[in-house]
């Protein structure tokens, strides 16, 4: 018998309860690891779409939401002109409820910009011109809209047809409708408006020449930034609140994790007073007696927090795959965030346990045995 | 007869208050224990028989009054865990055995406070069971044993680090007459073979005639202290009245 037998024994002891804890301590966890992961992933996706588009800087405002406010279309003029610009495209992207899809990227580029060559189309074709009051869709959002080529999509107050689907090869792409620049403009009201200007340097250039020139950009846009492809993300005030709420929202779902695990430690430190005399009563130290009730709450949280990452990724699954968000998400289940999760969760278990573990120490071998 | 070199315990005024001074367990107990005796303590109920058993034994502290283990104060003690652990046995008169353990692993656990690796504590706690006539209830668990055979097994938990000191609370307190006859005889051999000093805590004077000495305790104080015999079983057998 080894010291890790007492310890699984005295959780095994309450089968049913140490259940119900366990699975209380996984539900947090699965949070962080759903919302986390989620978050996550739609922050690699964006990541990905910029290096598929092959925009190497994002020059935006500063200020807005989700997205940053409009500013003059006229800027990416005088960023072109900038030394080590090779391209130049305006962008306006908003959010919009399309029909029964409750949010959905809409996404005007300038014609013949470069952000629309790398879109591979699947069916129909691409806008004849950039006058042409038309969408091409994403395979996603075509899926997600129930939508073909011939059918009609409402954006604002004016309805578009659908005149292809492509592949974006990213998430992001393939969960948008893209139309030309101006068509976005003239239906959301936004003439000569335009809230990303995404920048393509010189070939050879050195990731110092890149900085040297957001700073040039940043020289001439004051009140907007520009942040190498990258950053973006880490950048955006809008991801760091998804980030801040689906930590937030882990962290309340951990809290009764937490709570879950003390109240059982402190249970079964109250149950077992008896027990812990007739320890304390054969020799064994307090150091140890607290030893193994930490012991015993970390395999709880270890546990909990193995079952918690199973049904995380169990529920992302089962995300990806529901009607209305299919093809939406790309969540990012990276090793790290497992194990930062699983980590949490032993974390979670030490510290519910501290309690419980120094109250058992400090009970009277002749009183615990008695009681 | 107890002289300083053999002494193994001794009290000068020893004291024990409860709830605040309002119960008084000991009131000023004086005596001394010498290497390798077998003393029963007797005395009625509450007379704080078994709370001078908790003091020898590092359970409790003392309100007052002094406790000596071969010459170092009990209540004093750097590591009062490694005494439990290494110089006394305790046999309770409930067992105290833990449920969620087989008879050989609830041998084990005091020596987990020894270096014995694991397979070595195995081992040595099946001879300690061989050597209580356990050794066919190894695995089984608390519950599925007798009284008799829980006590045994208890025994042989006490033994579990080779312990100088025997401290029995009524041991046979809840056991029928014939396991209470065979649970003191296997008490009295270790005491005698492995000269152990053997403090039994009992009210019961027929016990108490097999103690090669005898205190008796009424109210919190020893009333008498006397070698057994015959006659000095009587006087005792009167104090407790």
């Amino acid at each position: 018998m080894t010291f890790f037998t007492i310890v699984v024994r005295g959780l095994i002891r309450r089968p049913v309860r140490t259940a119900l804890t366990l699975v209380g301590i996984s539900i947090g966890i699965a949070a962080v690891v759903a919302l986390v992961g989620i978050a996550s992933g739609y922050e690699k996706s964006i990541d990905k779409q910029l290096d598929v588009i092959g925009v190497d800087i994002v020059v935006s405002n500063m200020s807005g939401g989700f997205l940053p406010k409009v500013f003059d279309e006229s800027l990416q003029a005088r960023i072109a002109k900038l030394p080590g610009v090779a391209e130049t495209t305006s962008v306006l992207m908003e959010m919009e409820s399309i029909e029964d899809a409750p949010m959905m990227m809409v996404s005007g580029r300038e014609w013949g910009g470069f952000t629309w060559g790398k879109l591979n189309l699947m069916t129909g074709r691409m806008p004849r011109d950039g006058a042409e009051h038309a969408v091409i869709l994403g395979r996603m959002a075509a899926e997600v809209l129930n939508k073909k080529v011939g059918d009609t999509v409402q954006i604002e107050a004016e309805e578009l047809p659908v005149v292809g689907i492509v592949d974006g090869r990213s998430v992001v792409e393939n969960g948008a409708i893209m139309l030309s620049l101006k068509v976005l403009q003239d239906v959301t009201g936004n003439e000569g408006k335009a809230n990303f200007v995404d920048v393509r340097v010189t070939p050879n250039s050195t990731r110092e020449d890149v900085r040297r020139l957001c700073e040039r950009i940043k020289g001439i846009f004051p009140e907007g930034r520009a942040l190498v492809a990258g950053e973006v993300v880490s950048n955006s005030q809008g991801f760091r609140i998804a980030r801040a709420m689906s930590w937030s929202t882990s962290l309340l779902a951990i809290i009764v994790g937490v709570l879950g695990v003390m109240n059982t430690m402190l249970m079964t430190v109250f149950e077992r007073t008896h027990e812990i005399g007739i320890l304390l009563a054969v020799g064994w130290t307090r150091r140890r007696i607290v030893y193994m009730v930490l012991c015993e709450s970390a395999l709880l949280g270890l546990l909990g927090g193995l079952v918690g990452v199973a049904l995380g990724a169990l529920g992302v699954q089962i995300l990806e795959h529901t009607t209305g968000i299919r093809g939406l998400l790309e969540p990012n289940l990276s090793p790290k965030l497992l194990l930062t999760s699983v980590t949490i969760a032993v974390v979670v278990g030490v510290i519910s346990g501290m309690y419980p573990a120094w109250r058992g120490s400090r009970l009277t071998p002749s009183f615990a045995l008695n009681g | 007869m107890n002289t300083m070199a053999n002494l193994v315990f001794e009290g000068v005024g020893l004291k024990k208050e409860f709830d605040d001074g309002q119960v008084h367990a000991l009131r000023g107990v004086d005596f001394r224990i010498a290497k390798g005796e077998f003393v029963a303590v007797i005395g009625p109920s509450g007379c704080g028989k078994s709370t001078l058993l908790q003091m020898l034994g590092a359970l409790d502290r003392p309100s007052g009054g002094t406790l000596y283990y071969c010459g170092n104060s009990i209540p004093d003690l750097p590591n009062p865990s490694a005494y439990r652990a290494r110089e006394i046995g305790f046999i309770f008169q409930a067992f105290h055995l833990l449920p969620t353990f087989t008879a050989v692993e609830n041998v084990q656990i005091p020596m987990f406070e020894t270096d014995l690796p694991a397979s070595k504590r195995r081992d040595r706690a099946i001879s300690l069971l061989k050597s209580v006539g356990m050794d066919h209830r190894l695995d089984h668990f608390p519950a599925k044993l007798s009284g008799g055979e829980r006590q045994r097994v208890a025994i042989a938990r006490s033994l579990a680090n080779g312990p100088s000191v025997l401290l029995a609370d009524e041991p046979t307190g809840n056991l029928d007459s014939e396991n209470a006859r065979l649970i003191l005889e296997l008490v009295v051999r270790l005491h005698r073979e492995q000269n152990m000093t053997l403090v039994l805590v009992t009210h019961d004077m027929a016990i108490a005639r097999l103690a090669s000495r005898t205190i008796t305790m009424k109210d919190g104080r020893v009333v008498s202290d006397n070698a057994s015999a015959p006659d000095a079983h009587r006087e005792k057998e009167q104090a407790i009245k």
